[in-house]
């Protein structure tokens, strides 16, 4: 039988699936029964099933700093992760609210700027952001909507509260290992699934091209809708080629487009056909080498215009990483006040600005309690962990802060839940967090599709896939019948 | 579809193509090597130059020692990278191809490139060899046989299958033609024509076709002309013919491109040639044009549905 290790019990998070006292969480109980019964032998054979079929099917992702764009498994762990009715309704409201915010925090900046001239938001900070891009002030995108696909990273204090870590407004991944996670699991585990009313996930790509379709450009009832990759060499490649299957559309390269008096088509071998919506999953900045990176020969030359022009729309719109900056970050709260005057239903961890002298000095002071993360960078890369860093990684961040503060914020070590956990054939506390995303189209959608990831080294607060990470299957249970 | 995507299609479908003829190339030789009249003198050295031959070396190979040209003409055919015709090269671009048209292909395609992939990059040469290389090159080509019906079975009789088919005939076409023009039929024409006809599994439907024992002009014959084996040059460039006209829904019979000329030219050749003009001219003779003829289709093709310079071409469209 699988045991988890006793110091976990006693330990300062919260954990997923025990008490304090040692006892499951009513939630987990026929979870944890049920693994007890199929005992650690059995458990084991079927989680090395498991990995075979994820390498076969090639859930892979790609690590950029391997030279030879290594694919990997990513490592995905079997004890799944419950969320109660009460608690995701909780979240979905939150997302939702939160969500509603940061589009119209993006449509504002690029039209009237409503809350720089309030000065509820420091000008500066919203120019001097990277993704800030003037190409697209006064343009207008079908039904303001700029941010149709999001993740928002939550996280779990010690008191067992959900709080918002980060948004991720521009290409956010992931959802395919939620897809697949589920799948997997219902093969391998089908026992676990018996006691449980678990909101299926499936449904995903559907609500997607519903949200892809609803703006598109023209009035036409089936639009054509594309998904847009860098292509085999992007880590997401493989969630790229799984949403376009499962939508039933063209997944296509840069190559693969053409622009013509404004307008966007398809080289097929029947000619070409006209475009309406890209879904893309590349950056801005490689979109069209006549806007942005002129070397890029992963864009289209003349989407931007075309664009522009209102004869294609692209999902998620072209500048929302404004919205995501992690600077702009600890203003959210306020964005929420400002434009729908609610209250924000998810706090925000702490955020000190280095760009504020008061504060860096203070984030110099404490580089040993803090976490210092690179506003422009994402997925784990340029960030570092005070507590757990060197003195010569502490001295090269401060050195870094002083010359470009404002690429800087810090905040204070949170200690993420943990849940129960394989390694190495044993039961171990790792700490996880938590990525629902969000499809805005007629409204905001919140589907019960979130992604647990799970810092698989032990101590490590890191859960990124590139730092080492895994993800668990996440269930959020039906309440009265409903999701 | 997409002229990328048609691009991998057909390069998909001629590479499981090439990856499974040369496994059974090399399977049929292995055993018929072993056979006494192998192992006089010239001949065994003949048996694995043709053997190279189909496998895509043009020059003349220089064996080594004896005893080495089995295990140096395996390593050459299974797994040399510089060989494009290799299985290992073959499976790596088949694979390749794949993984970007992935989200055009079913789970089931997609995995049965992918494990045979991992399979053949989890191998050594020497391990192969070690436990004698039957089993390896069973595993290579059953599963690409088993890709032919799973791709018949999951996919969509649409543009995508079509130009696998496009793909996957042309190249048997090519690879039976490669096999013919290799063979030697002027010595031992019994142990040839056997030999000829394993190498395109064939001995059984031939013993049924023909009721008698095989000369050479017969099994010639049959993996030119016979009108219903599916690996027969006239029975591929049929099918070759059928999948162009359900992508360009011109009628069988007319053409709407170079690649539809050529081929149904082709067909009307192999539909109406009698096997004796087949001999009067040179069986070499006649091998070599239908690969020539084989190479030129599959550039018209390239021309026809996915160009190197498509921009303009397009735009005139």
């Amino acid at each position: 039988m699988l045991q988890l290790q006793p110091h976990i019990a006693v330990a300062r998070q919260y954990d997923e699936l025990y008490r304090a006292n040692g006892e499951p969480r009513a939630e987990y109980a026929a979870l944890a029964a049920t693994l007890a019964r199929l005992g650690r032998d059995e458990i084991l054979d079927r989680v090395a099933a498991i990995n075979t079929a994820l390498l076969q099917r090639g859930v892979t992702f790609t690590v950029y700093a391997d030279s030879a764009g290594t694919e990997r498994v990513f490592p995905f762990d079997v004890i799944p992760r419950i969320l109660r009715h009460d608690e995701w309704s909780r979240i979905d409201r939150g997302i939702a609210q939160r969500v509603r915010a940061i589009n119209a925090f993006v449509h504002d900046v690029y039209h009237a700027e409503r809350i720089l001239r309030e000065k509820r938001i420091p000008r500066e900070l919203v120019y001097s952001s990277k993704h800030y891009n003037r190409e697209m002030i006064d343009v207008d995108v079908a039904h303001d909507i700029y941010i149709h696909v999001s993740g928002i990273d939550l996280i779990r204090n010690e008191r067992g509260e959900f709080l918002v870590l980060e948004d991720n407004c521009r290409t956010p991944s992931g959802i395919s290992y939620v897809l697949e996670n589920r799948d997997v699991l219902k093969r391998g585990f089908p026992d676990l699934f018996r006691d449980y009313a678990v909101c299926p996930v499936d449904d995903y790509p559907s609500r997607l091209l519903d949200v892809l379709r609803f703006v598109a450009p023209r009035g036409d009832a089936t639009p054509m809708v594309v998904v847009l990759t860098p292509g085999i060499y992007n880590s997401a490649y493989f969630e790229h080629t799984l949403l376009a299957r499962r939508m039933g559309v063209e997944l296509v390269e840069g190559r693969d487009l053409l622009v013509v008096d404004n307008v966007v088509f398809l080289k097929t071998t029947r000619g070409l056909e006209r475009v309406d919506v890209i879904y893309r999953r590349t950056d801005d900045d490689y979109l069209d080498p006549l806007y942005f990176l002129p070397d890029s020969s992963l864009g289209v030359p003349g989407l931007m215009n075309a664009y522009r022009a209102g004869n294609v729309t692209i999902a998620n719109a072209i500048g929302t990483g404004v919205g995501d900056d992690k600077s702009v970050y600890r203003y959210v709260p306020e964005m929420i006040r400002f434009y729908l005057d609610e209250e924000p239903l998810l706090e925000n961890v702490p955020t000190f600005d280095c760009n504020d002298d008061t504060q860096r000095r203070h984030v110099l002071a404490n580089l040993d309690k803090l976490v210092v993360k690179n506003t422009n960078a994402s997925g784990g890369y340029g960030m570092l962990m005070g507590p757990f860093a060197s003195r010569m990684e502490r001295e090269s961040f401060a050195v870094m802060i002083e010359a470009t503060p404002r690429d800087f914020i810090a905040q204070p070590v949170v200690e993420l839940s943990s849940s129960p956990t394989l390694v190495d054939g044993e039961m171990h506390a790792r700490r996880v967090d938590l990525r629902p995303f969000a499809l805005y189209g007629r409204e905001v959608d919140v589907p019960p599709a979130a992604l647990t990831r799970v810092a698989l080294r032990e101590g490590s607060l890191v859960v990124n896939s590139s730092q080492g990470g895994g993800s668990k299957d996440t269930w959020v249970l039906q309440g009265d019948g409903t999701c | 579809m997409l002229s990328r995507v048609a691009d991998s299609v057909f390069w998909l479908g001629r590479n499981v193509e090439r990856a499974e003829t040369v496994a059974r190339v090399l399977d049929v030789n292995y055993t018929r090597a072993i056979d006494p009249y192998a192992q006089q003198s010239g001949r065994f050295e003949a048996l694995w130059r043709s053997v190279m031959r189909c496998a895509g070396f043009v020059d003349e190979p220089k064996f080594g020692p004896a005893k080495k040209i089995a295990s140096e003409c395996f390593e050459f055919c299974a797994f040399d990278r510089d060989n494009g015709s290799s299985i290992l090269s073959s499976v790596r671009v088949a694979r390749a191809n794949a993984l970007g048209i992935r989200a055009e292909l079913t789970t089931e395609v997609w995995e049965v490139v992918n494990v045979l992939y991992l399979y053949i990059e989890g191998k050594d040469l020497r391990a192969v060899l070690r436990e004698g290389p039957t089993t390896f090159l069973r595993r290579v080509r059953d599963t690409m046989q088993a890709f032919a019906g799973i791709t018949d079975a999951t996919l969509t009789h649409g543009d995508v299958w079509n130009f696998l088919q496009v793909g996957r005939f042309l190249e048997r076409a090519y690879m039976t033609a490669r096999i013919v023009d290799a063979l030697d039929v002027e010595d031992e024409p019994w142990h040839e024509s056997q030999r000829l006809l394993e190498m395109c599994c064939a001995s059984v439907p031939f013993a049924q076709a023909s009721h008698h024992t095989p000369e050479a002009r017969d099994a010639i014959g049959f993996m030119s002309l016979a009108a219903d084996f599916p690996r027969s040059l006239r029975f591929c460039v049929r099918e070759v013919d059928a999948a162009m006209h359900r992508i360009s829904r011109a009628p069988m019979g007319t053409f709407a491109n170079a690649a539809e000329r050529r081929v149904g030219r082709l067909c009307a050749l192999l539909n109406y040639t009698p096997v004796d003009e087949i001999f009067a001219g040179g069986v070499h003779a006649f091998a070599t044009s239908l690969v020539l003829e084989l190479e030129l289709l599959g550039s018209e093709i390239e021309d026809a549905y996915f160009p190197r310079l498509p921009i303009v071409a397009m735009l005139d469209a």
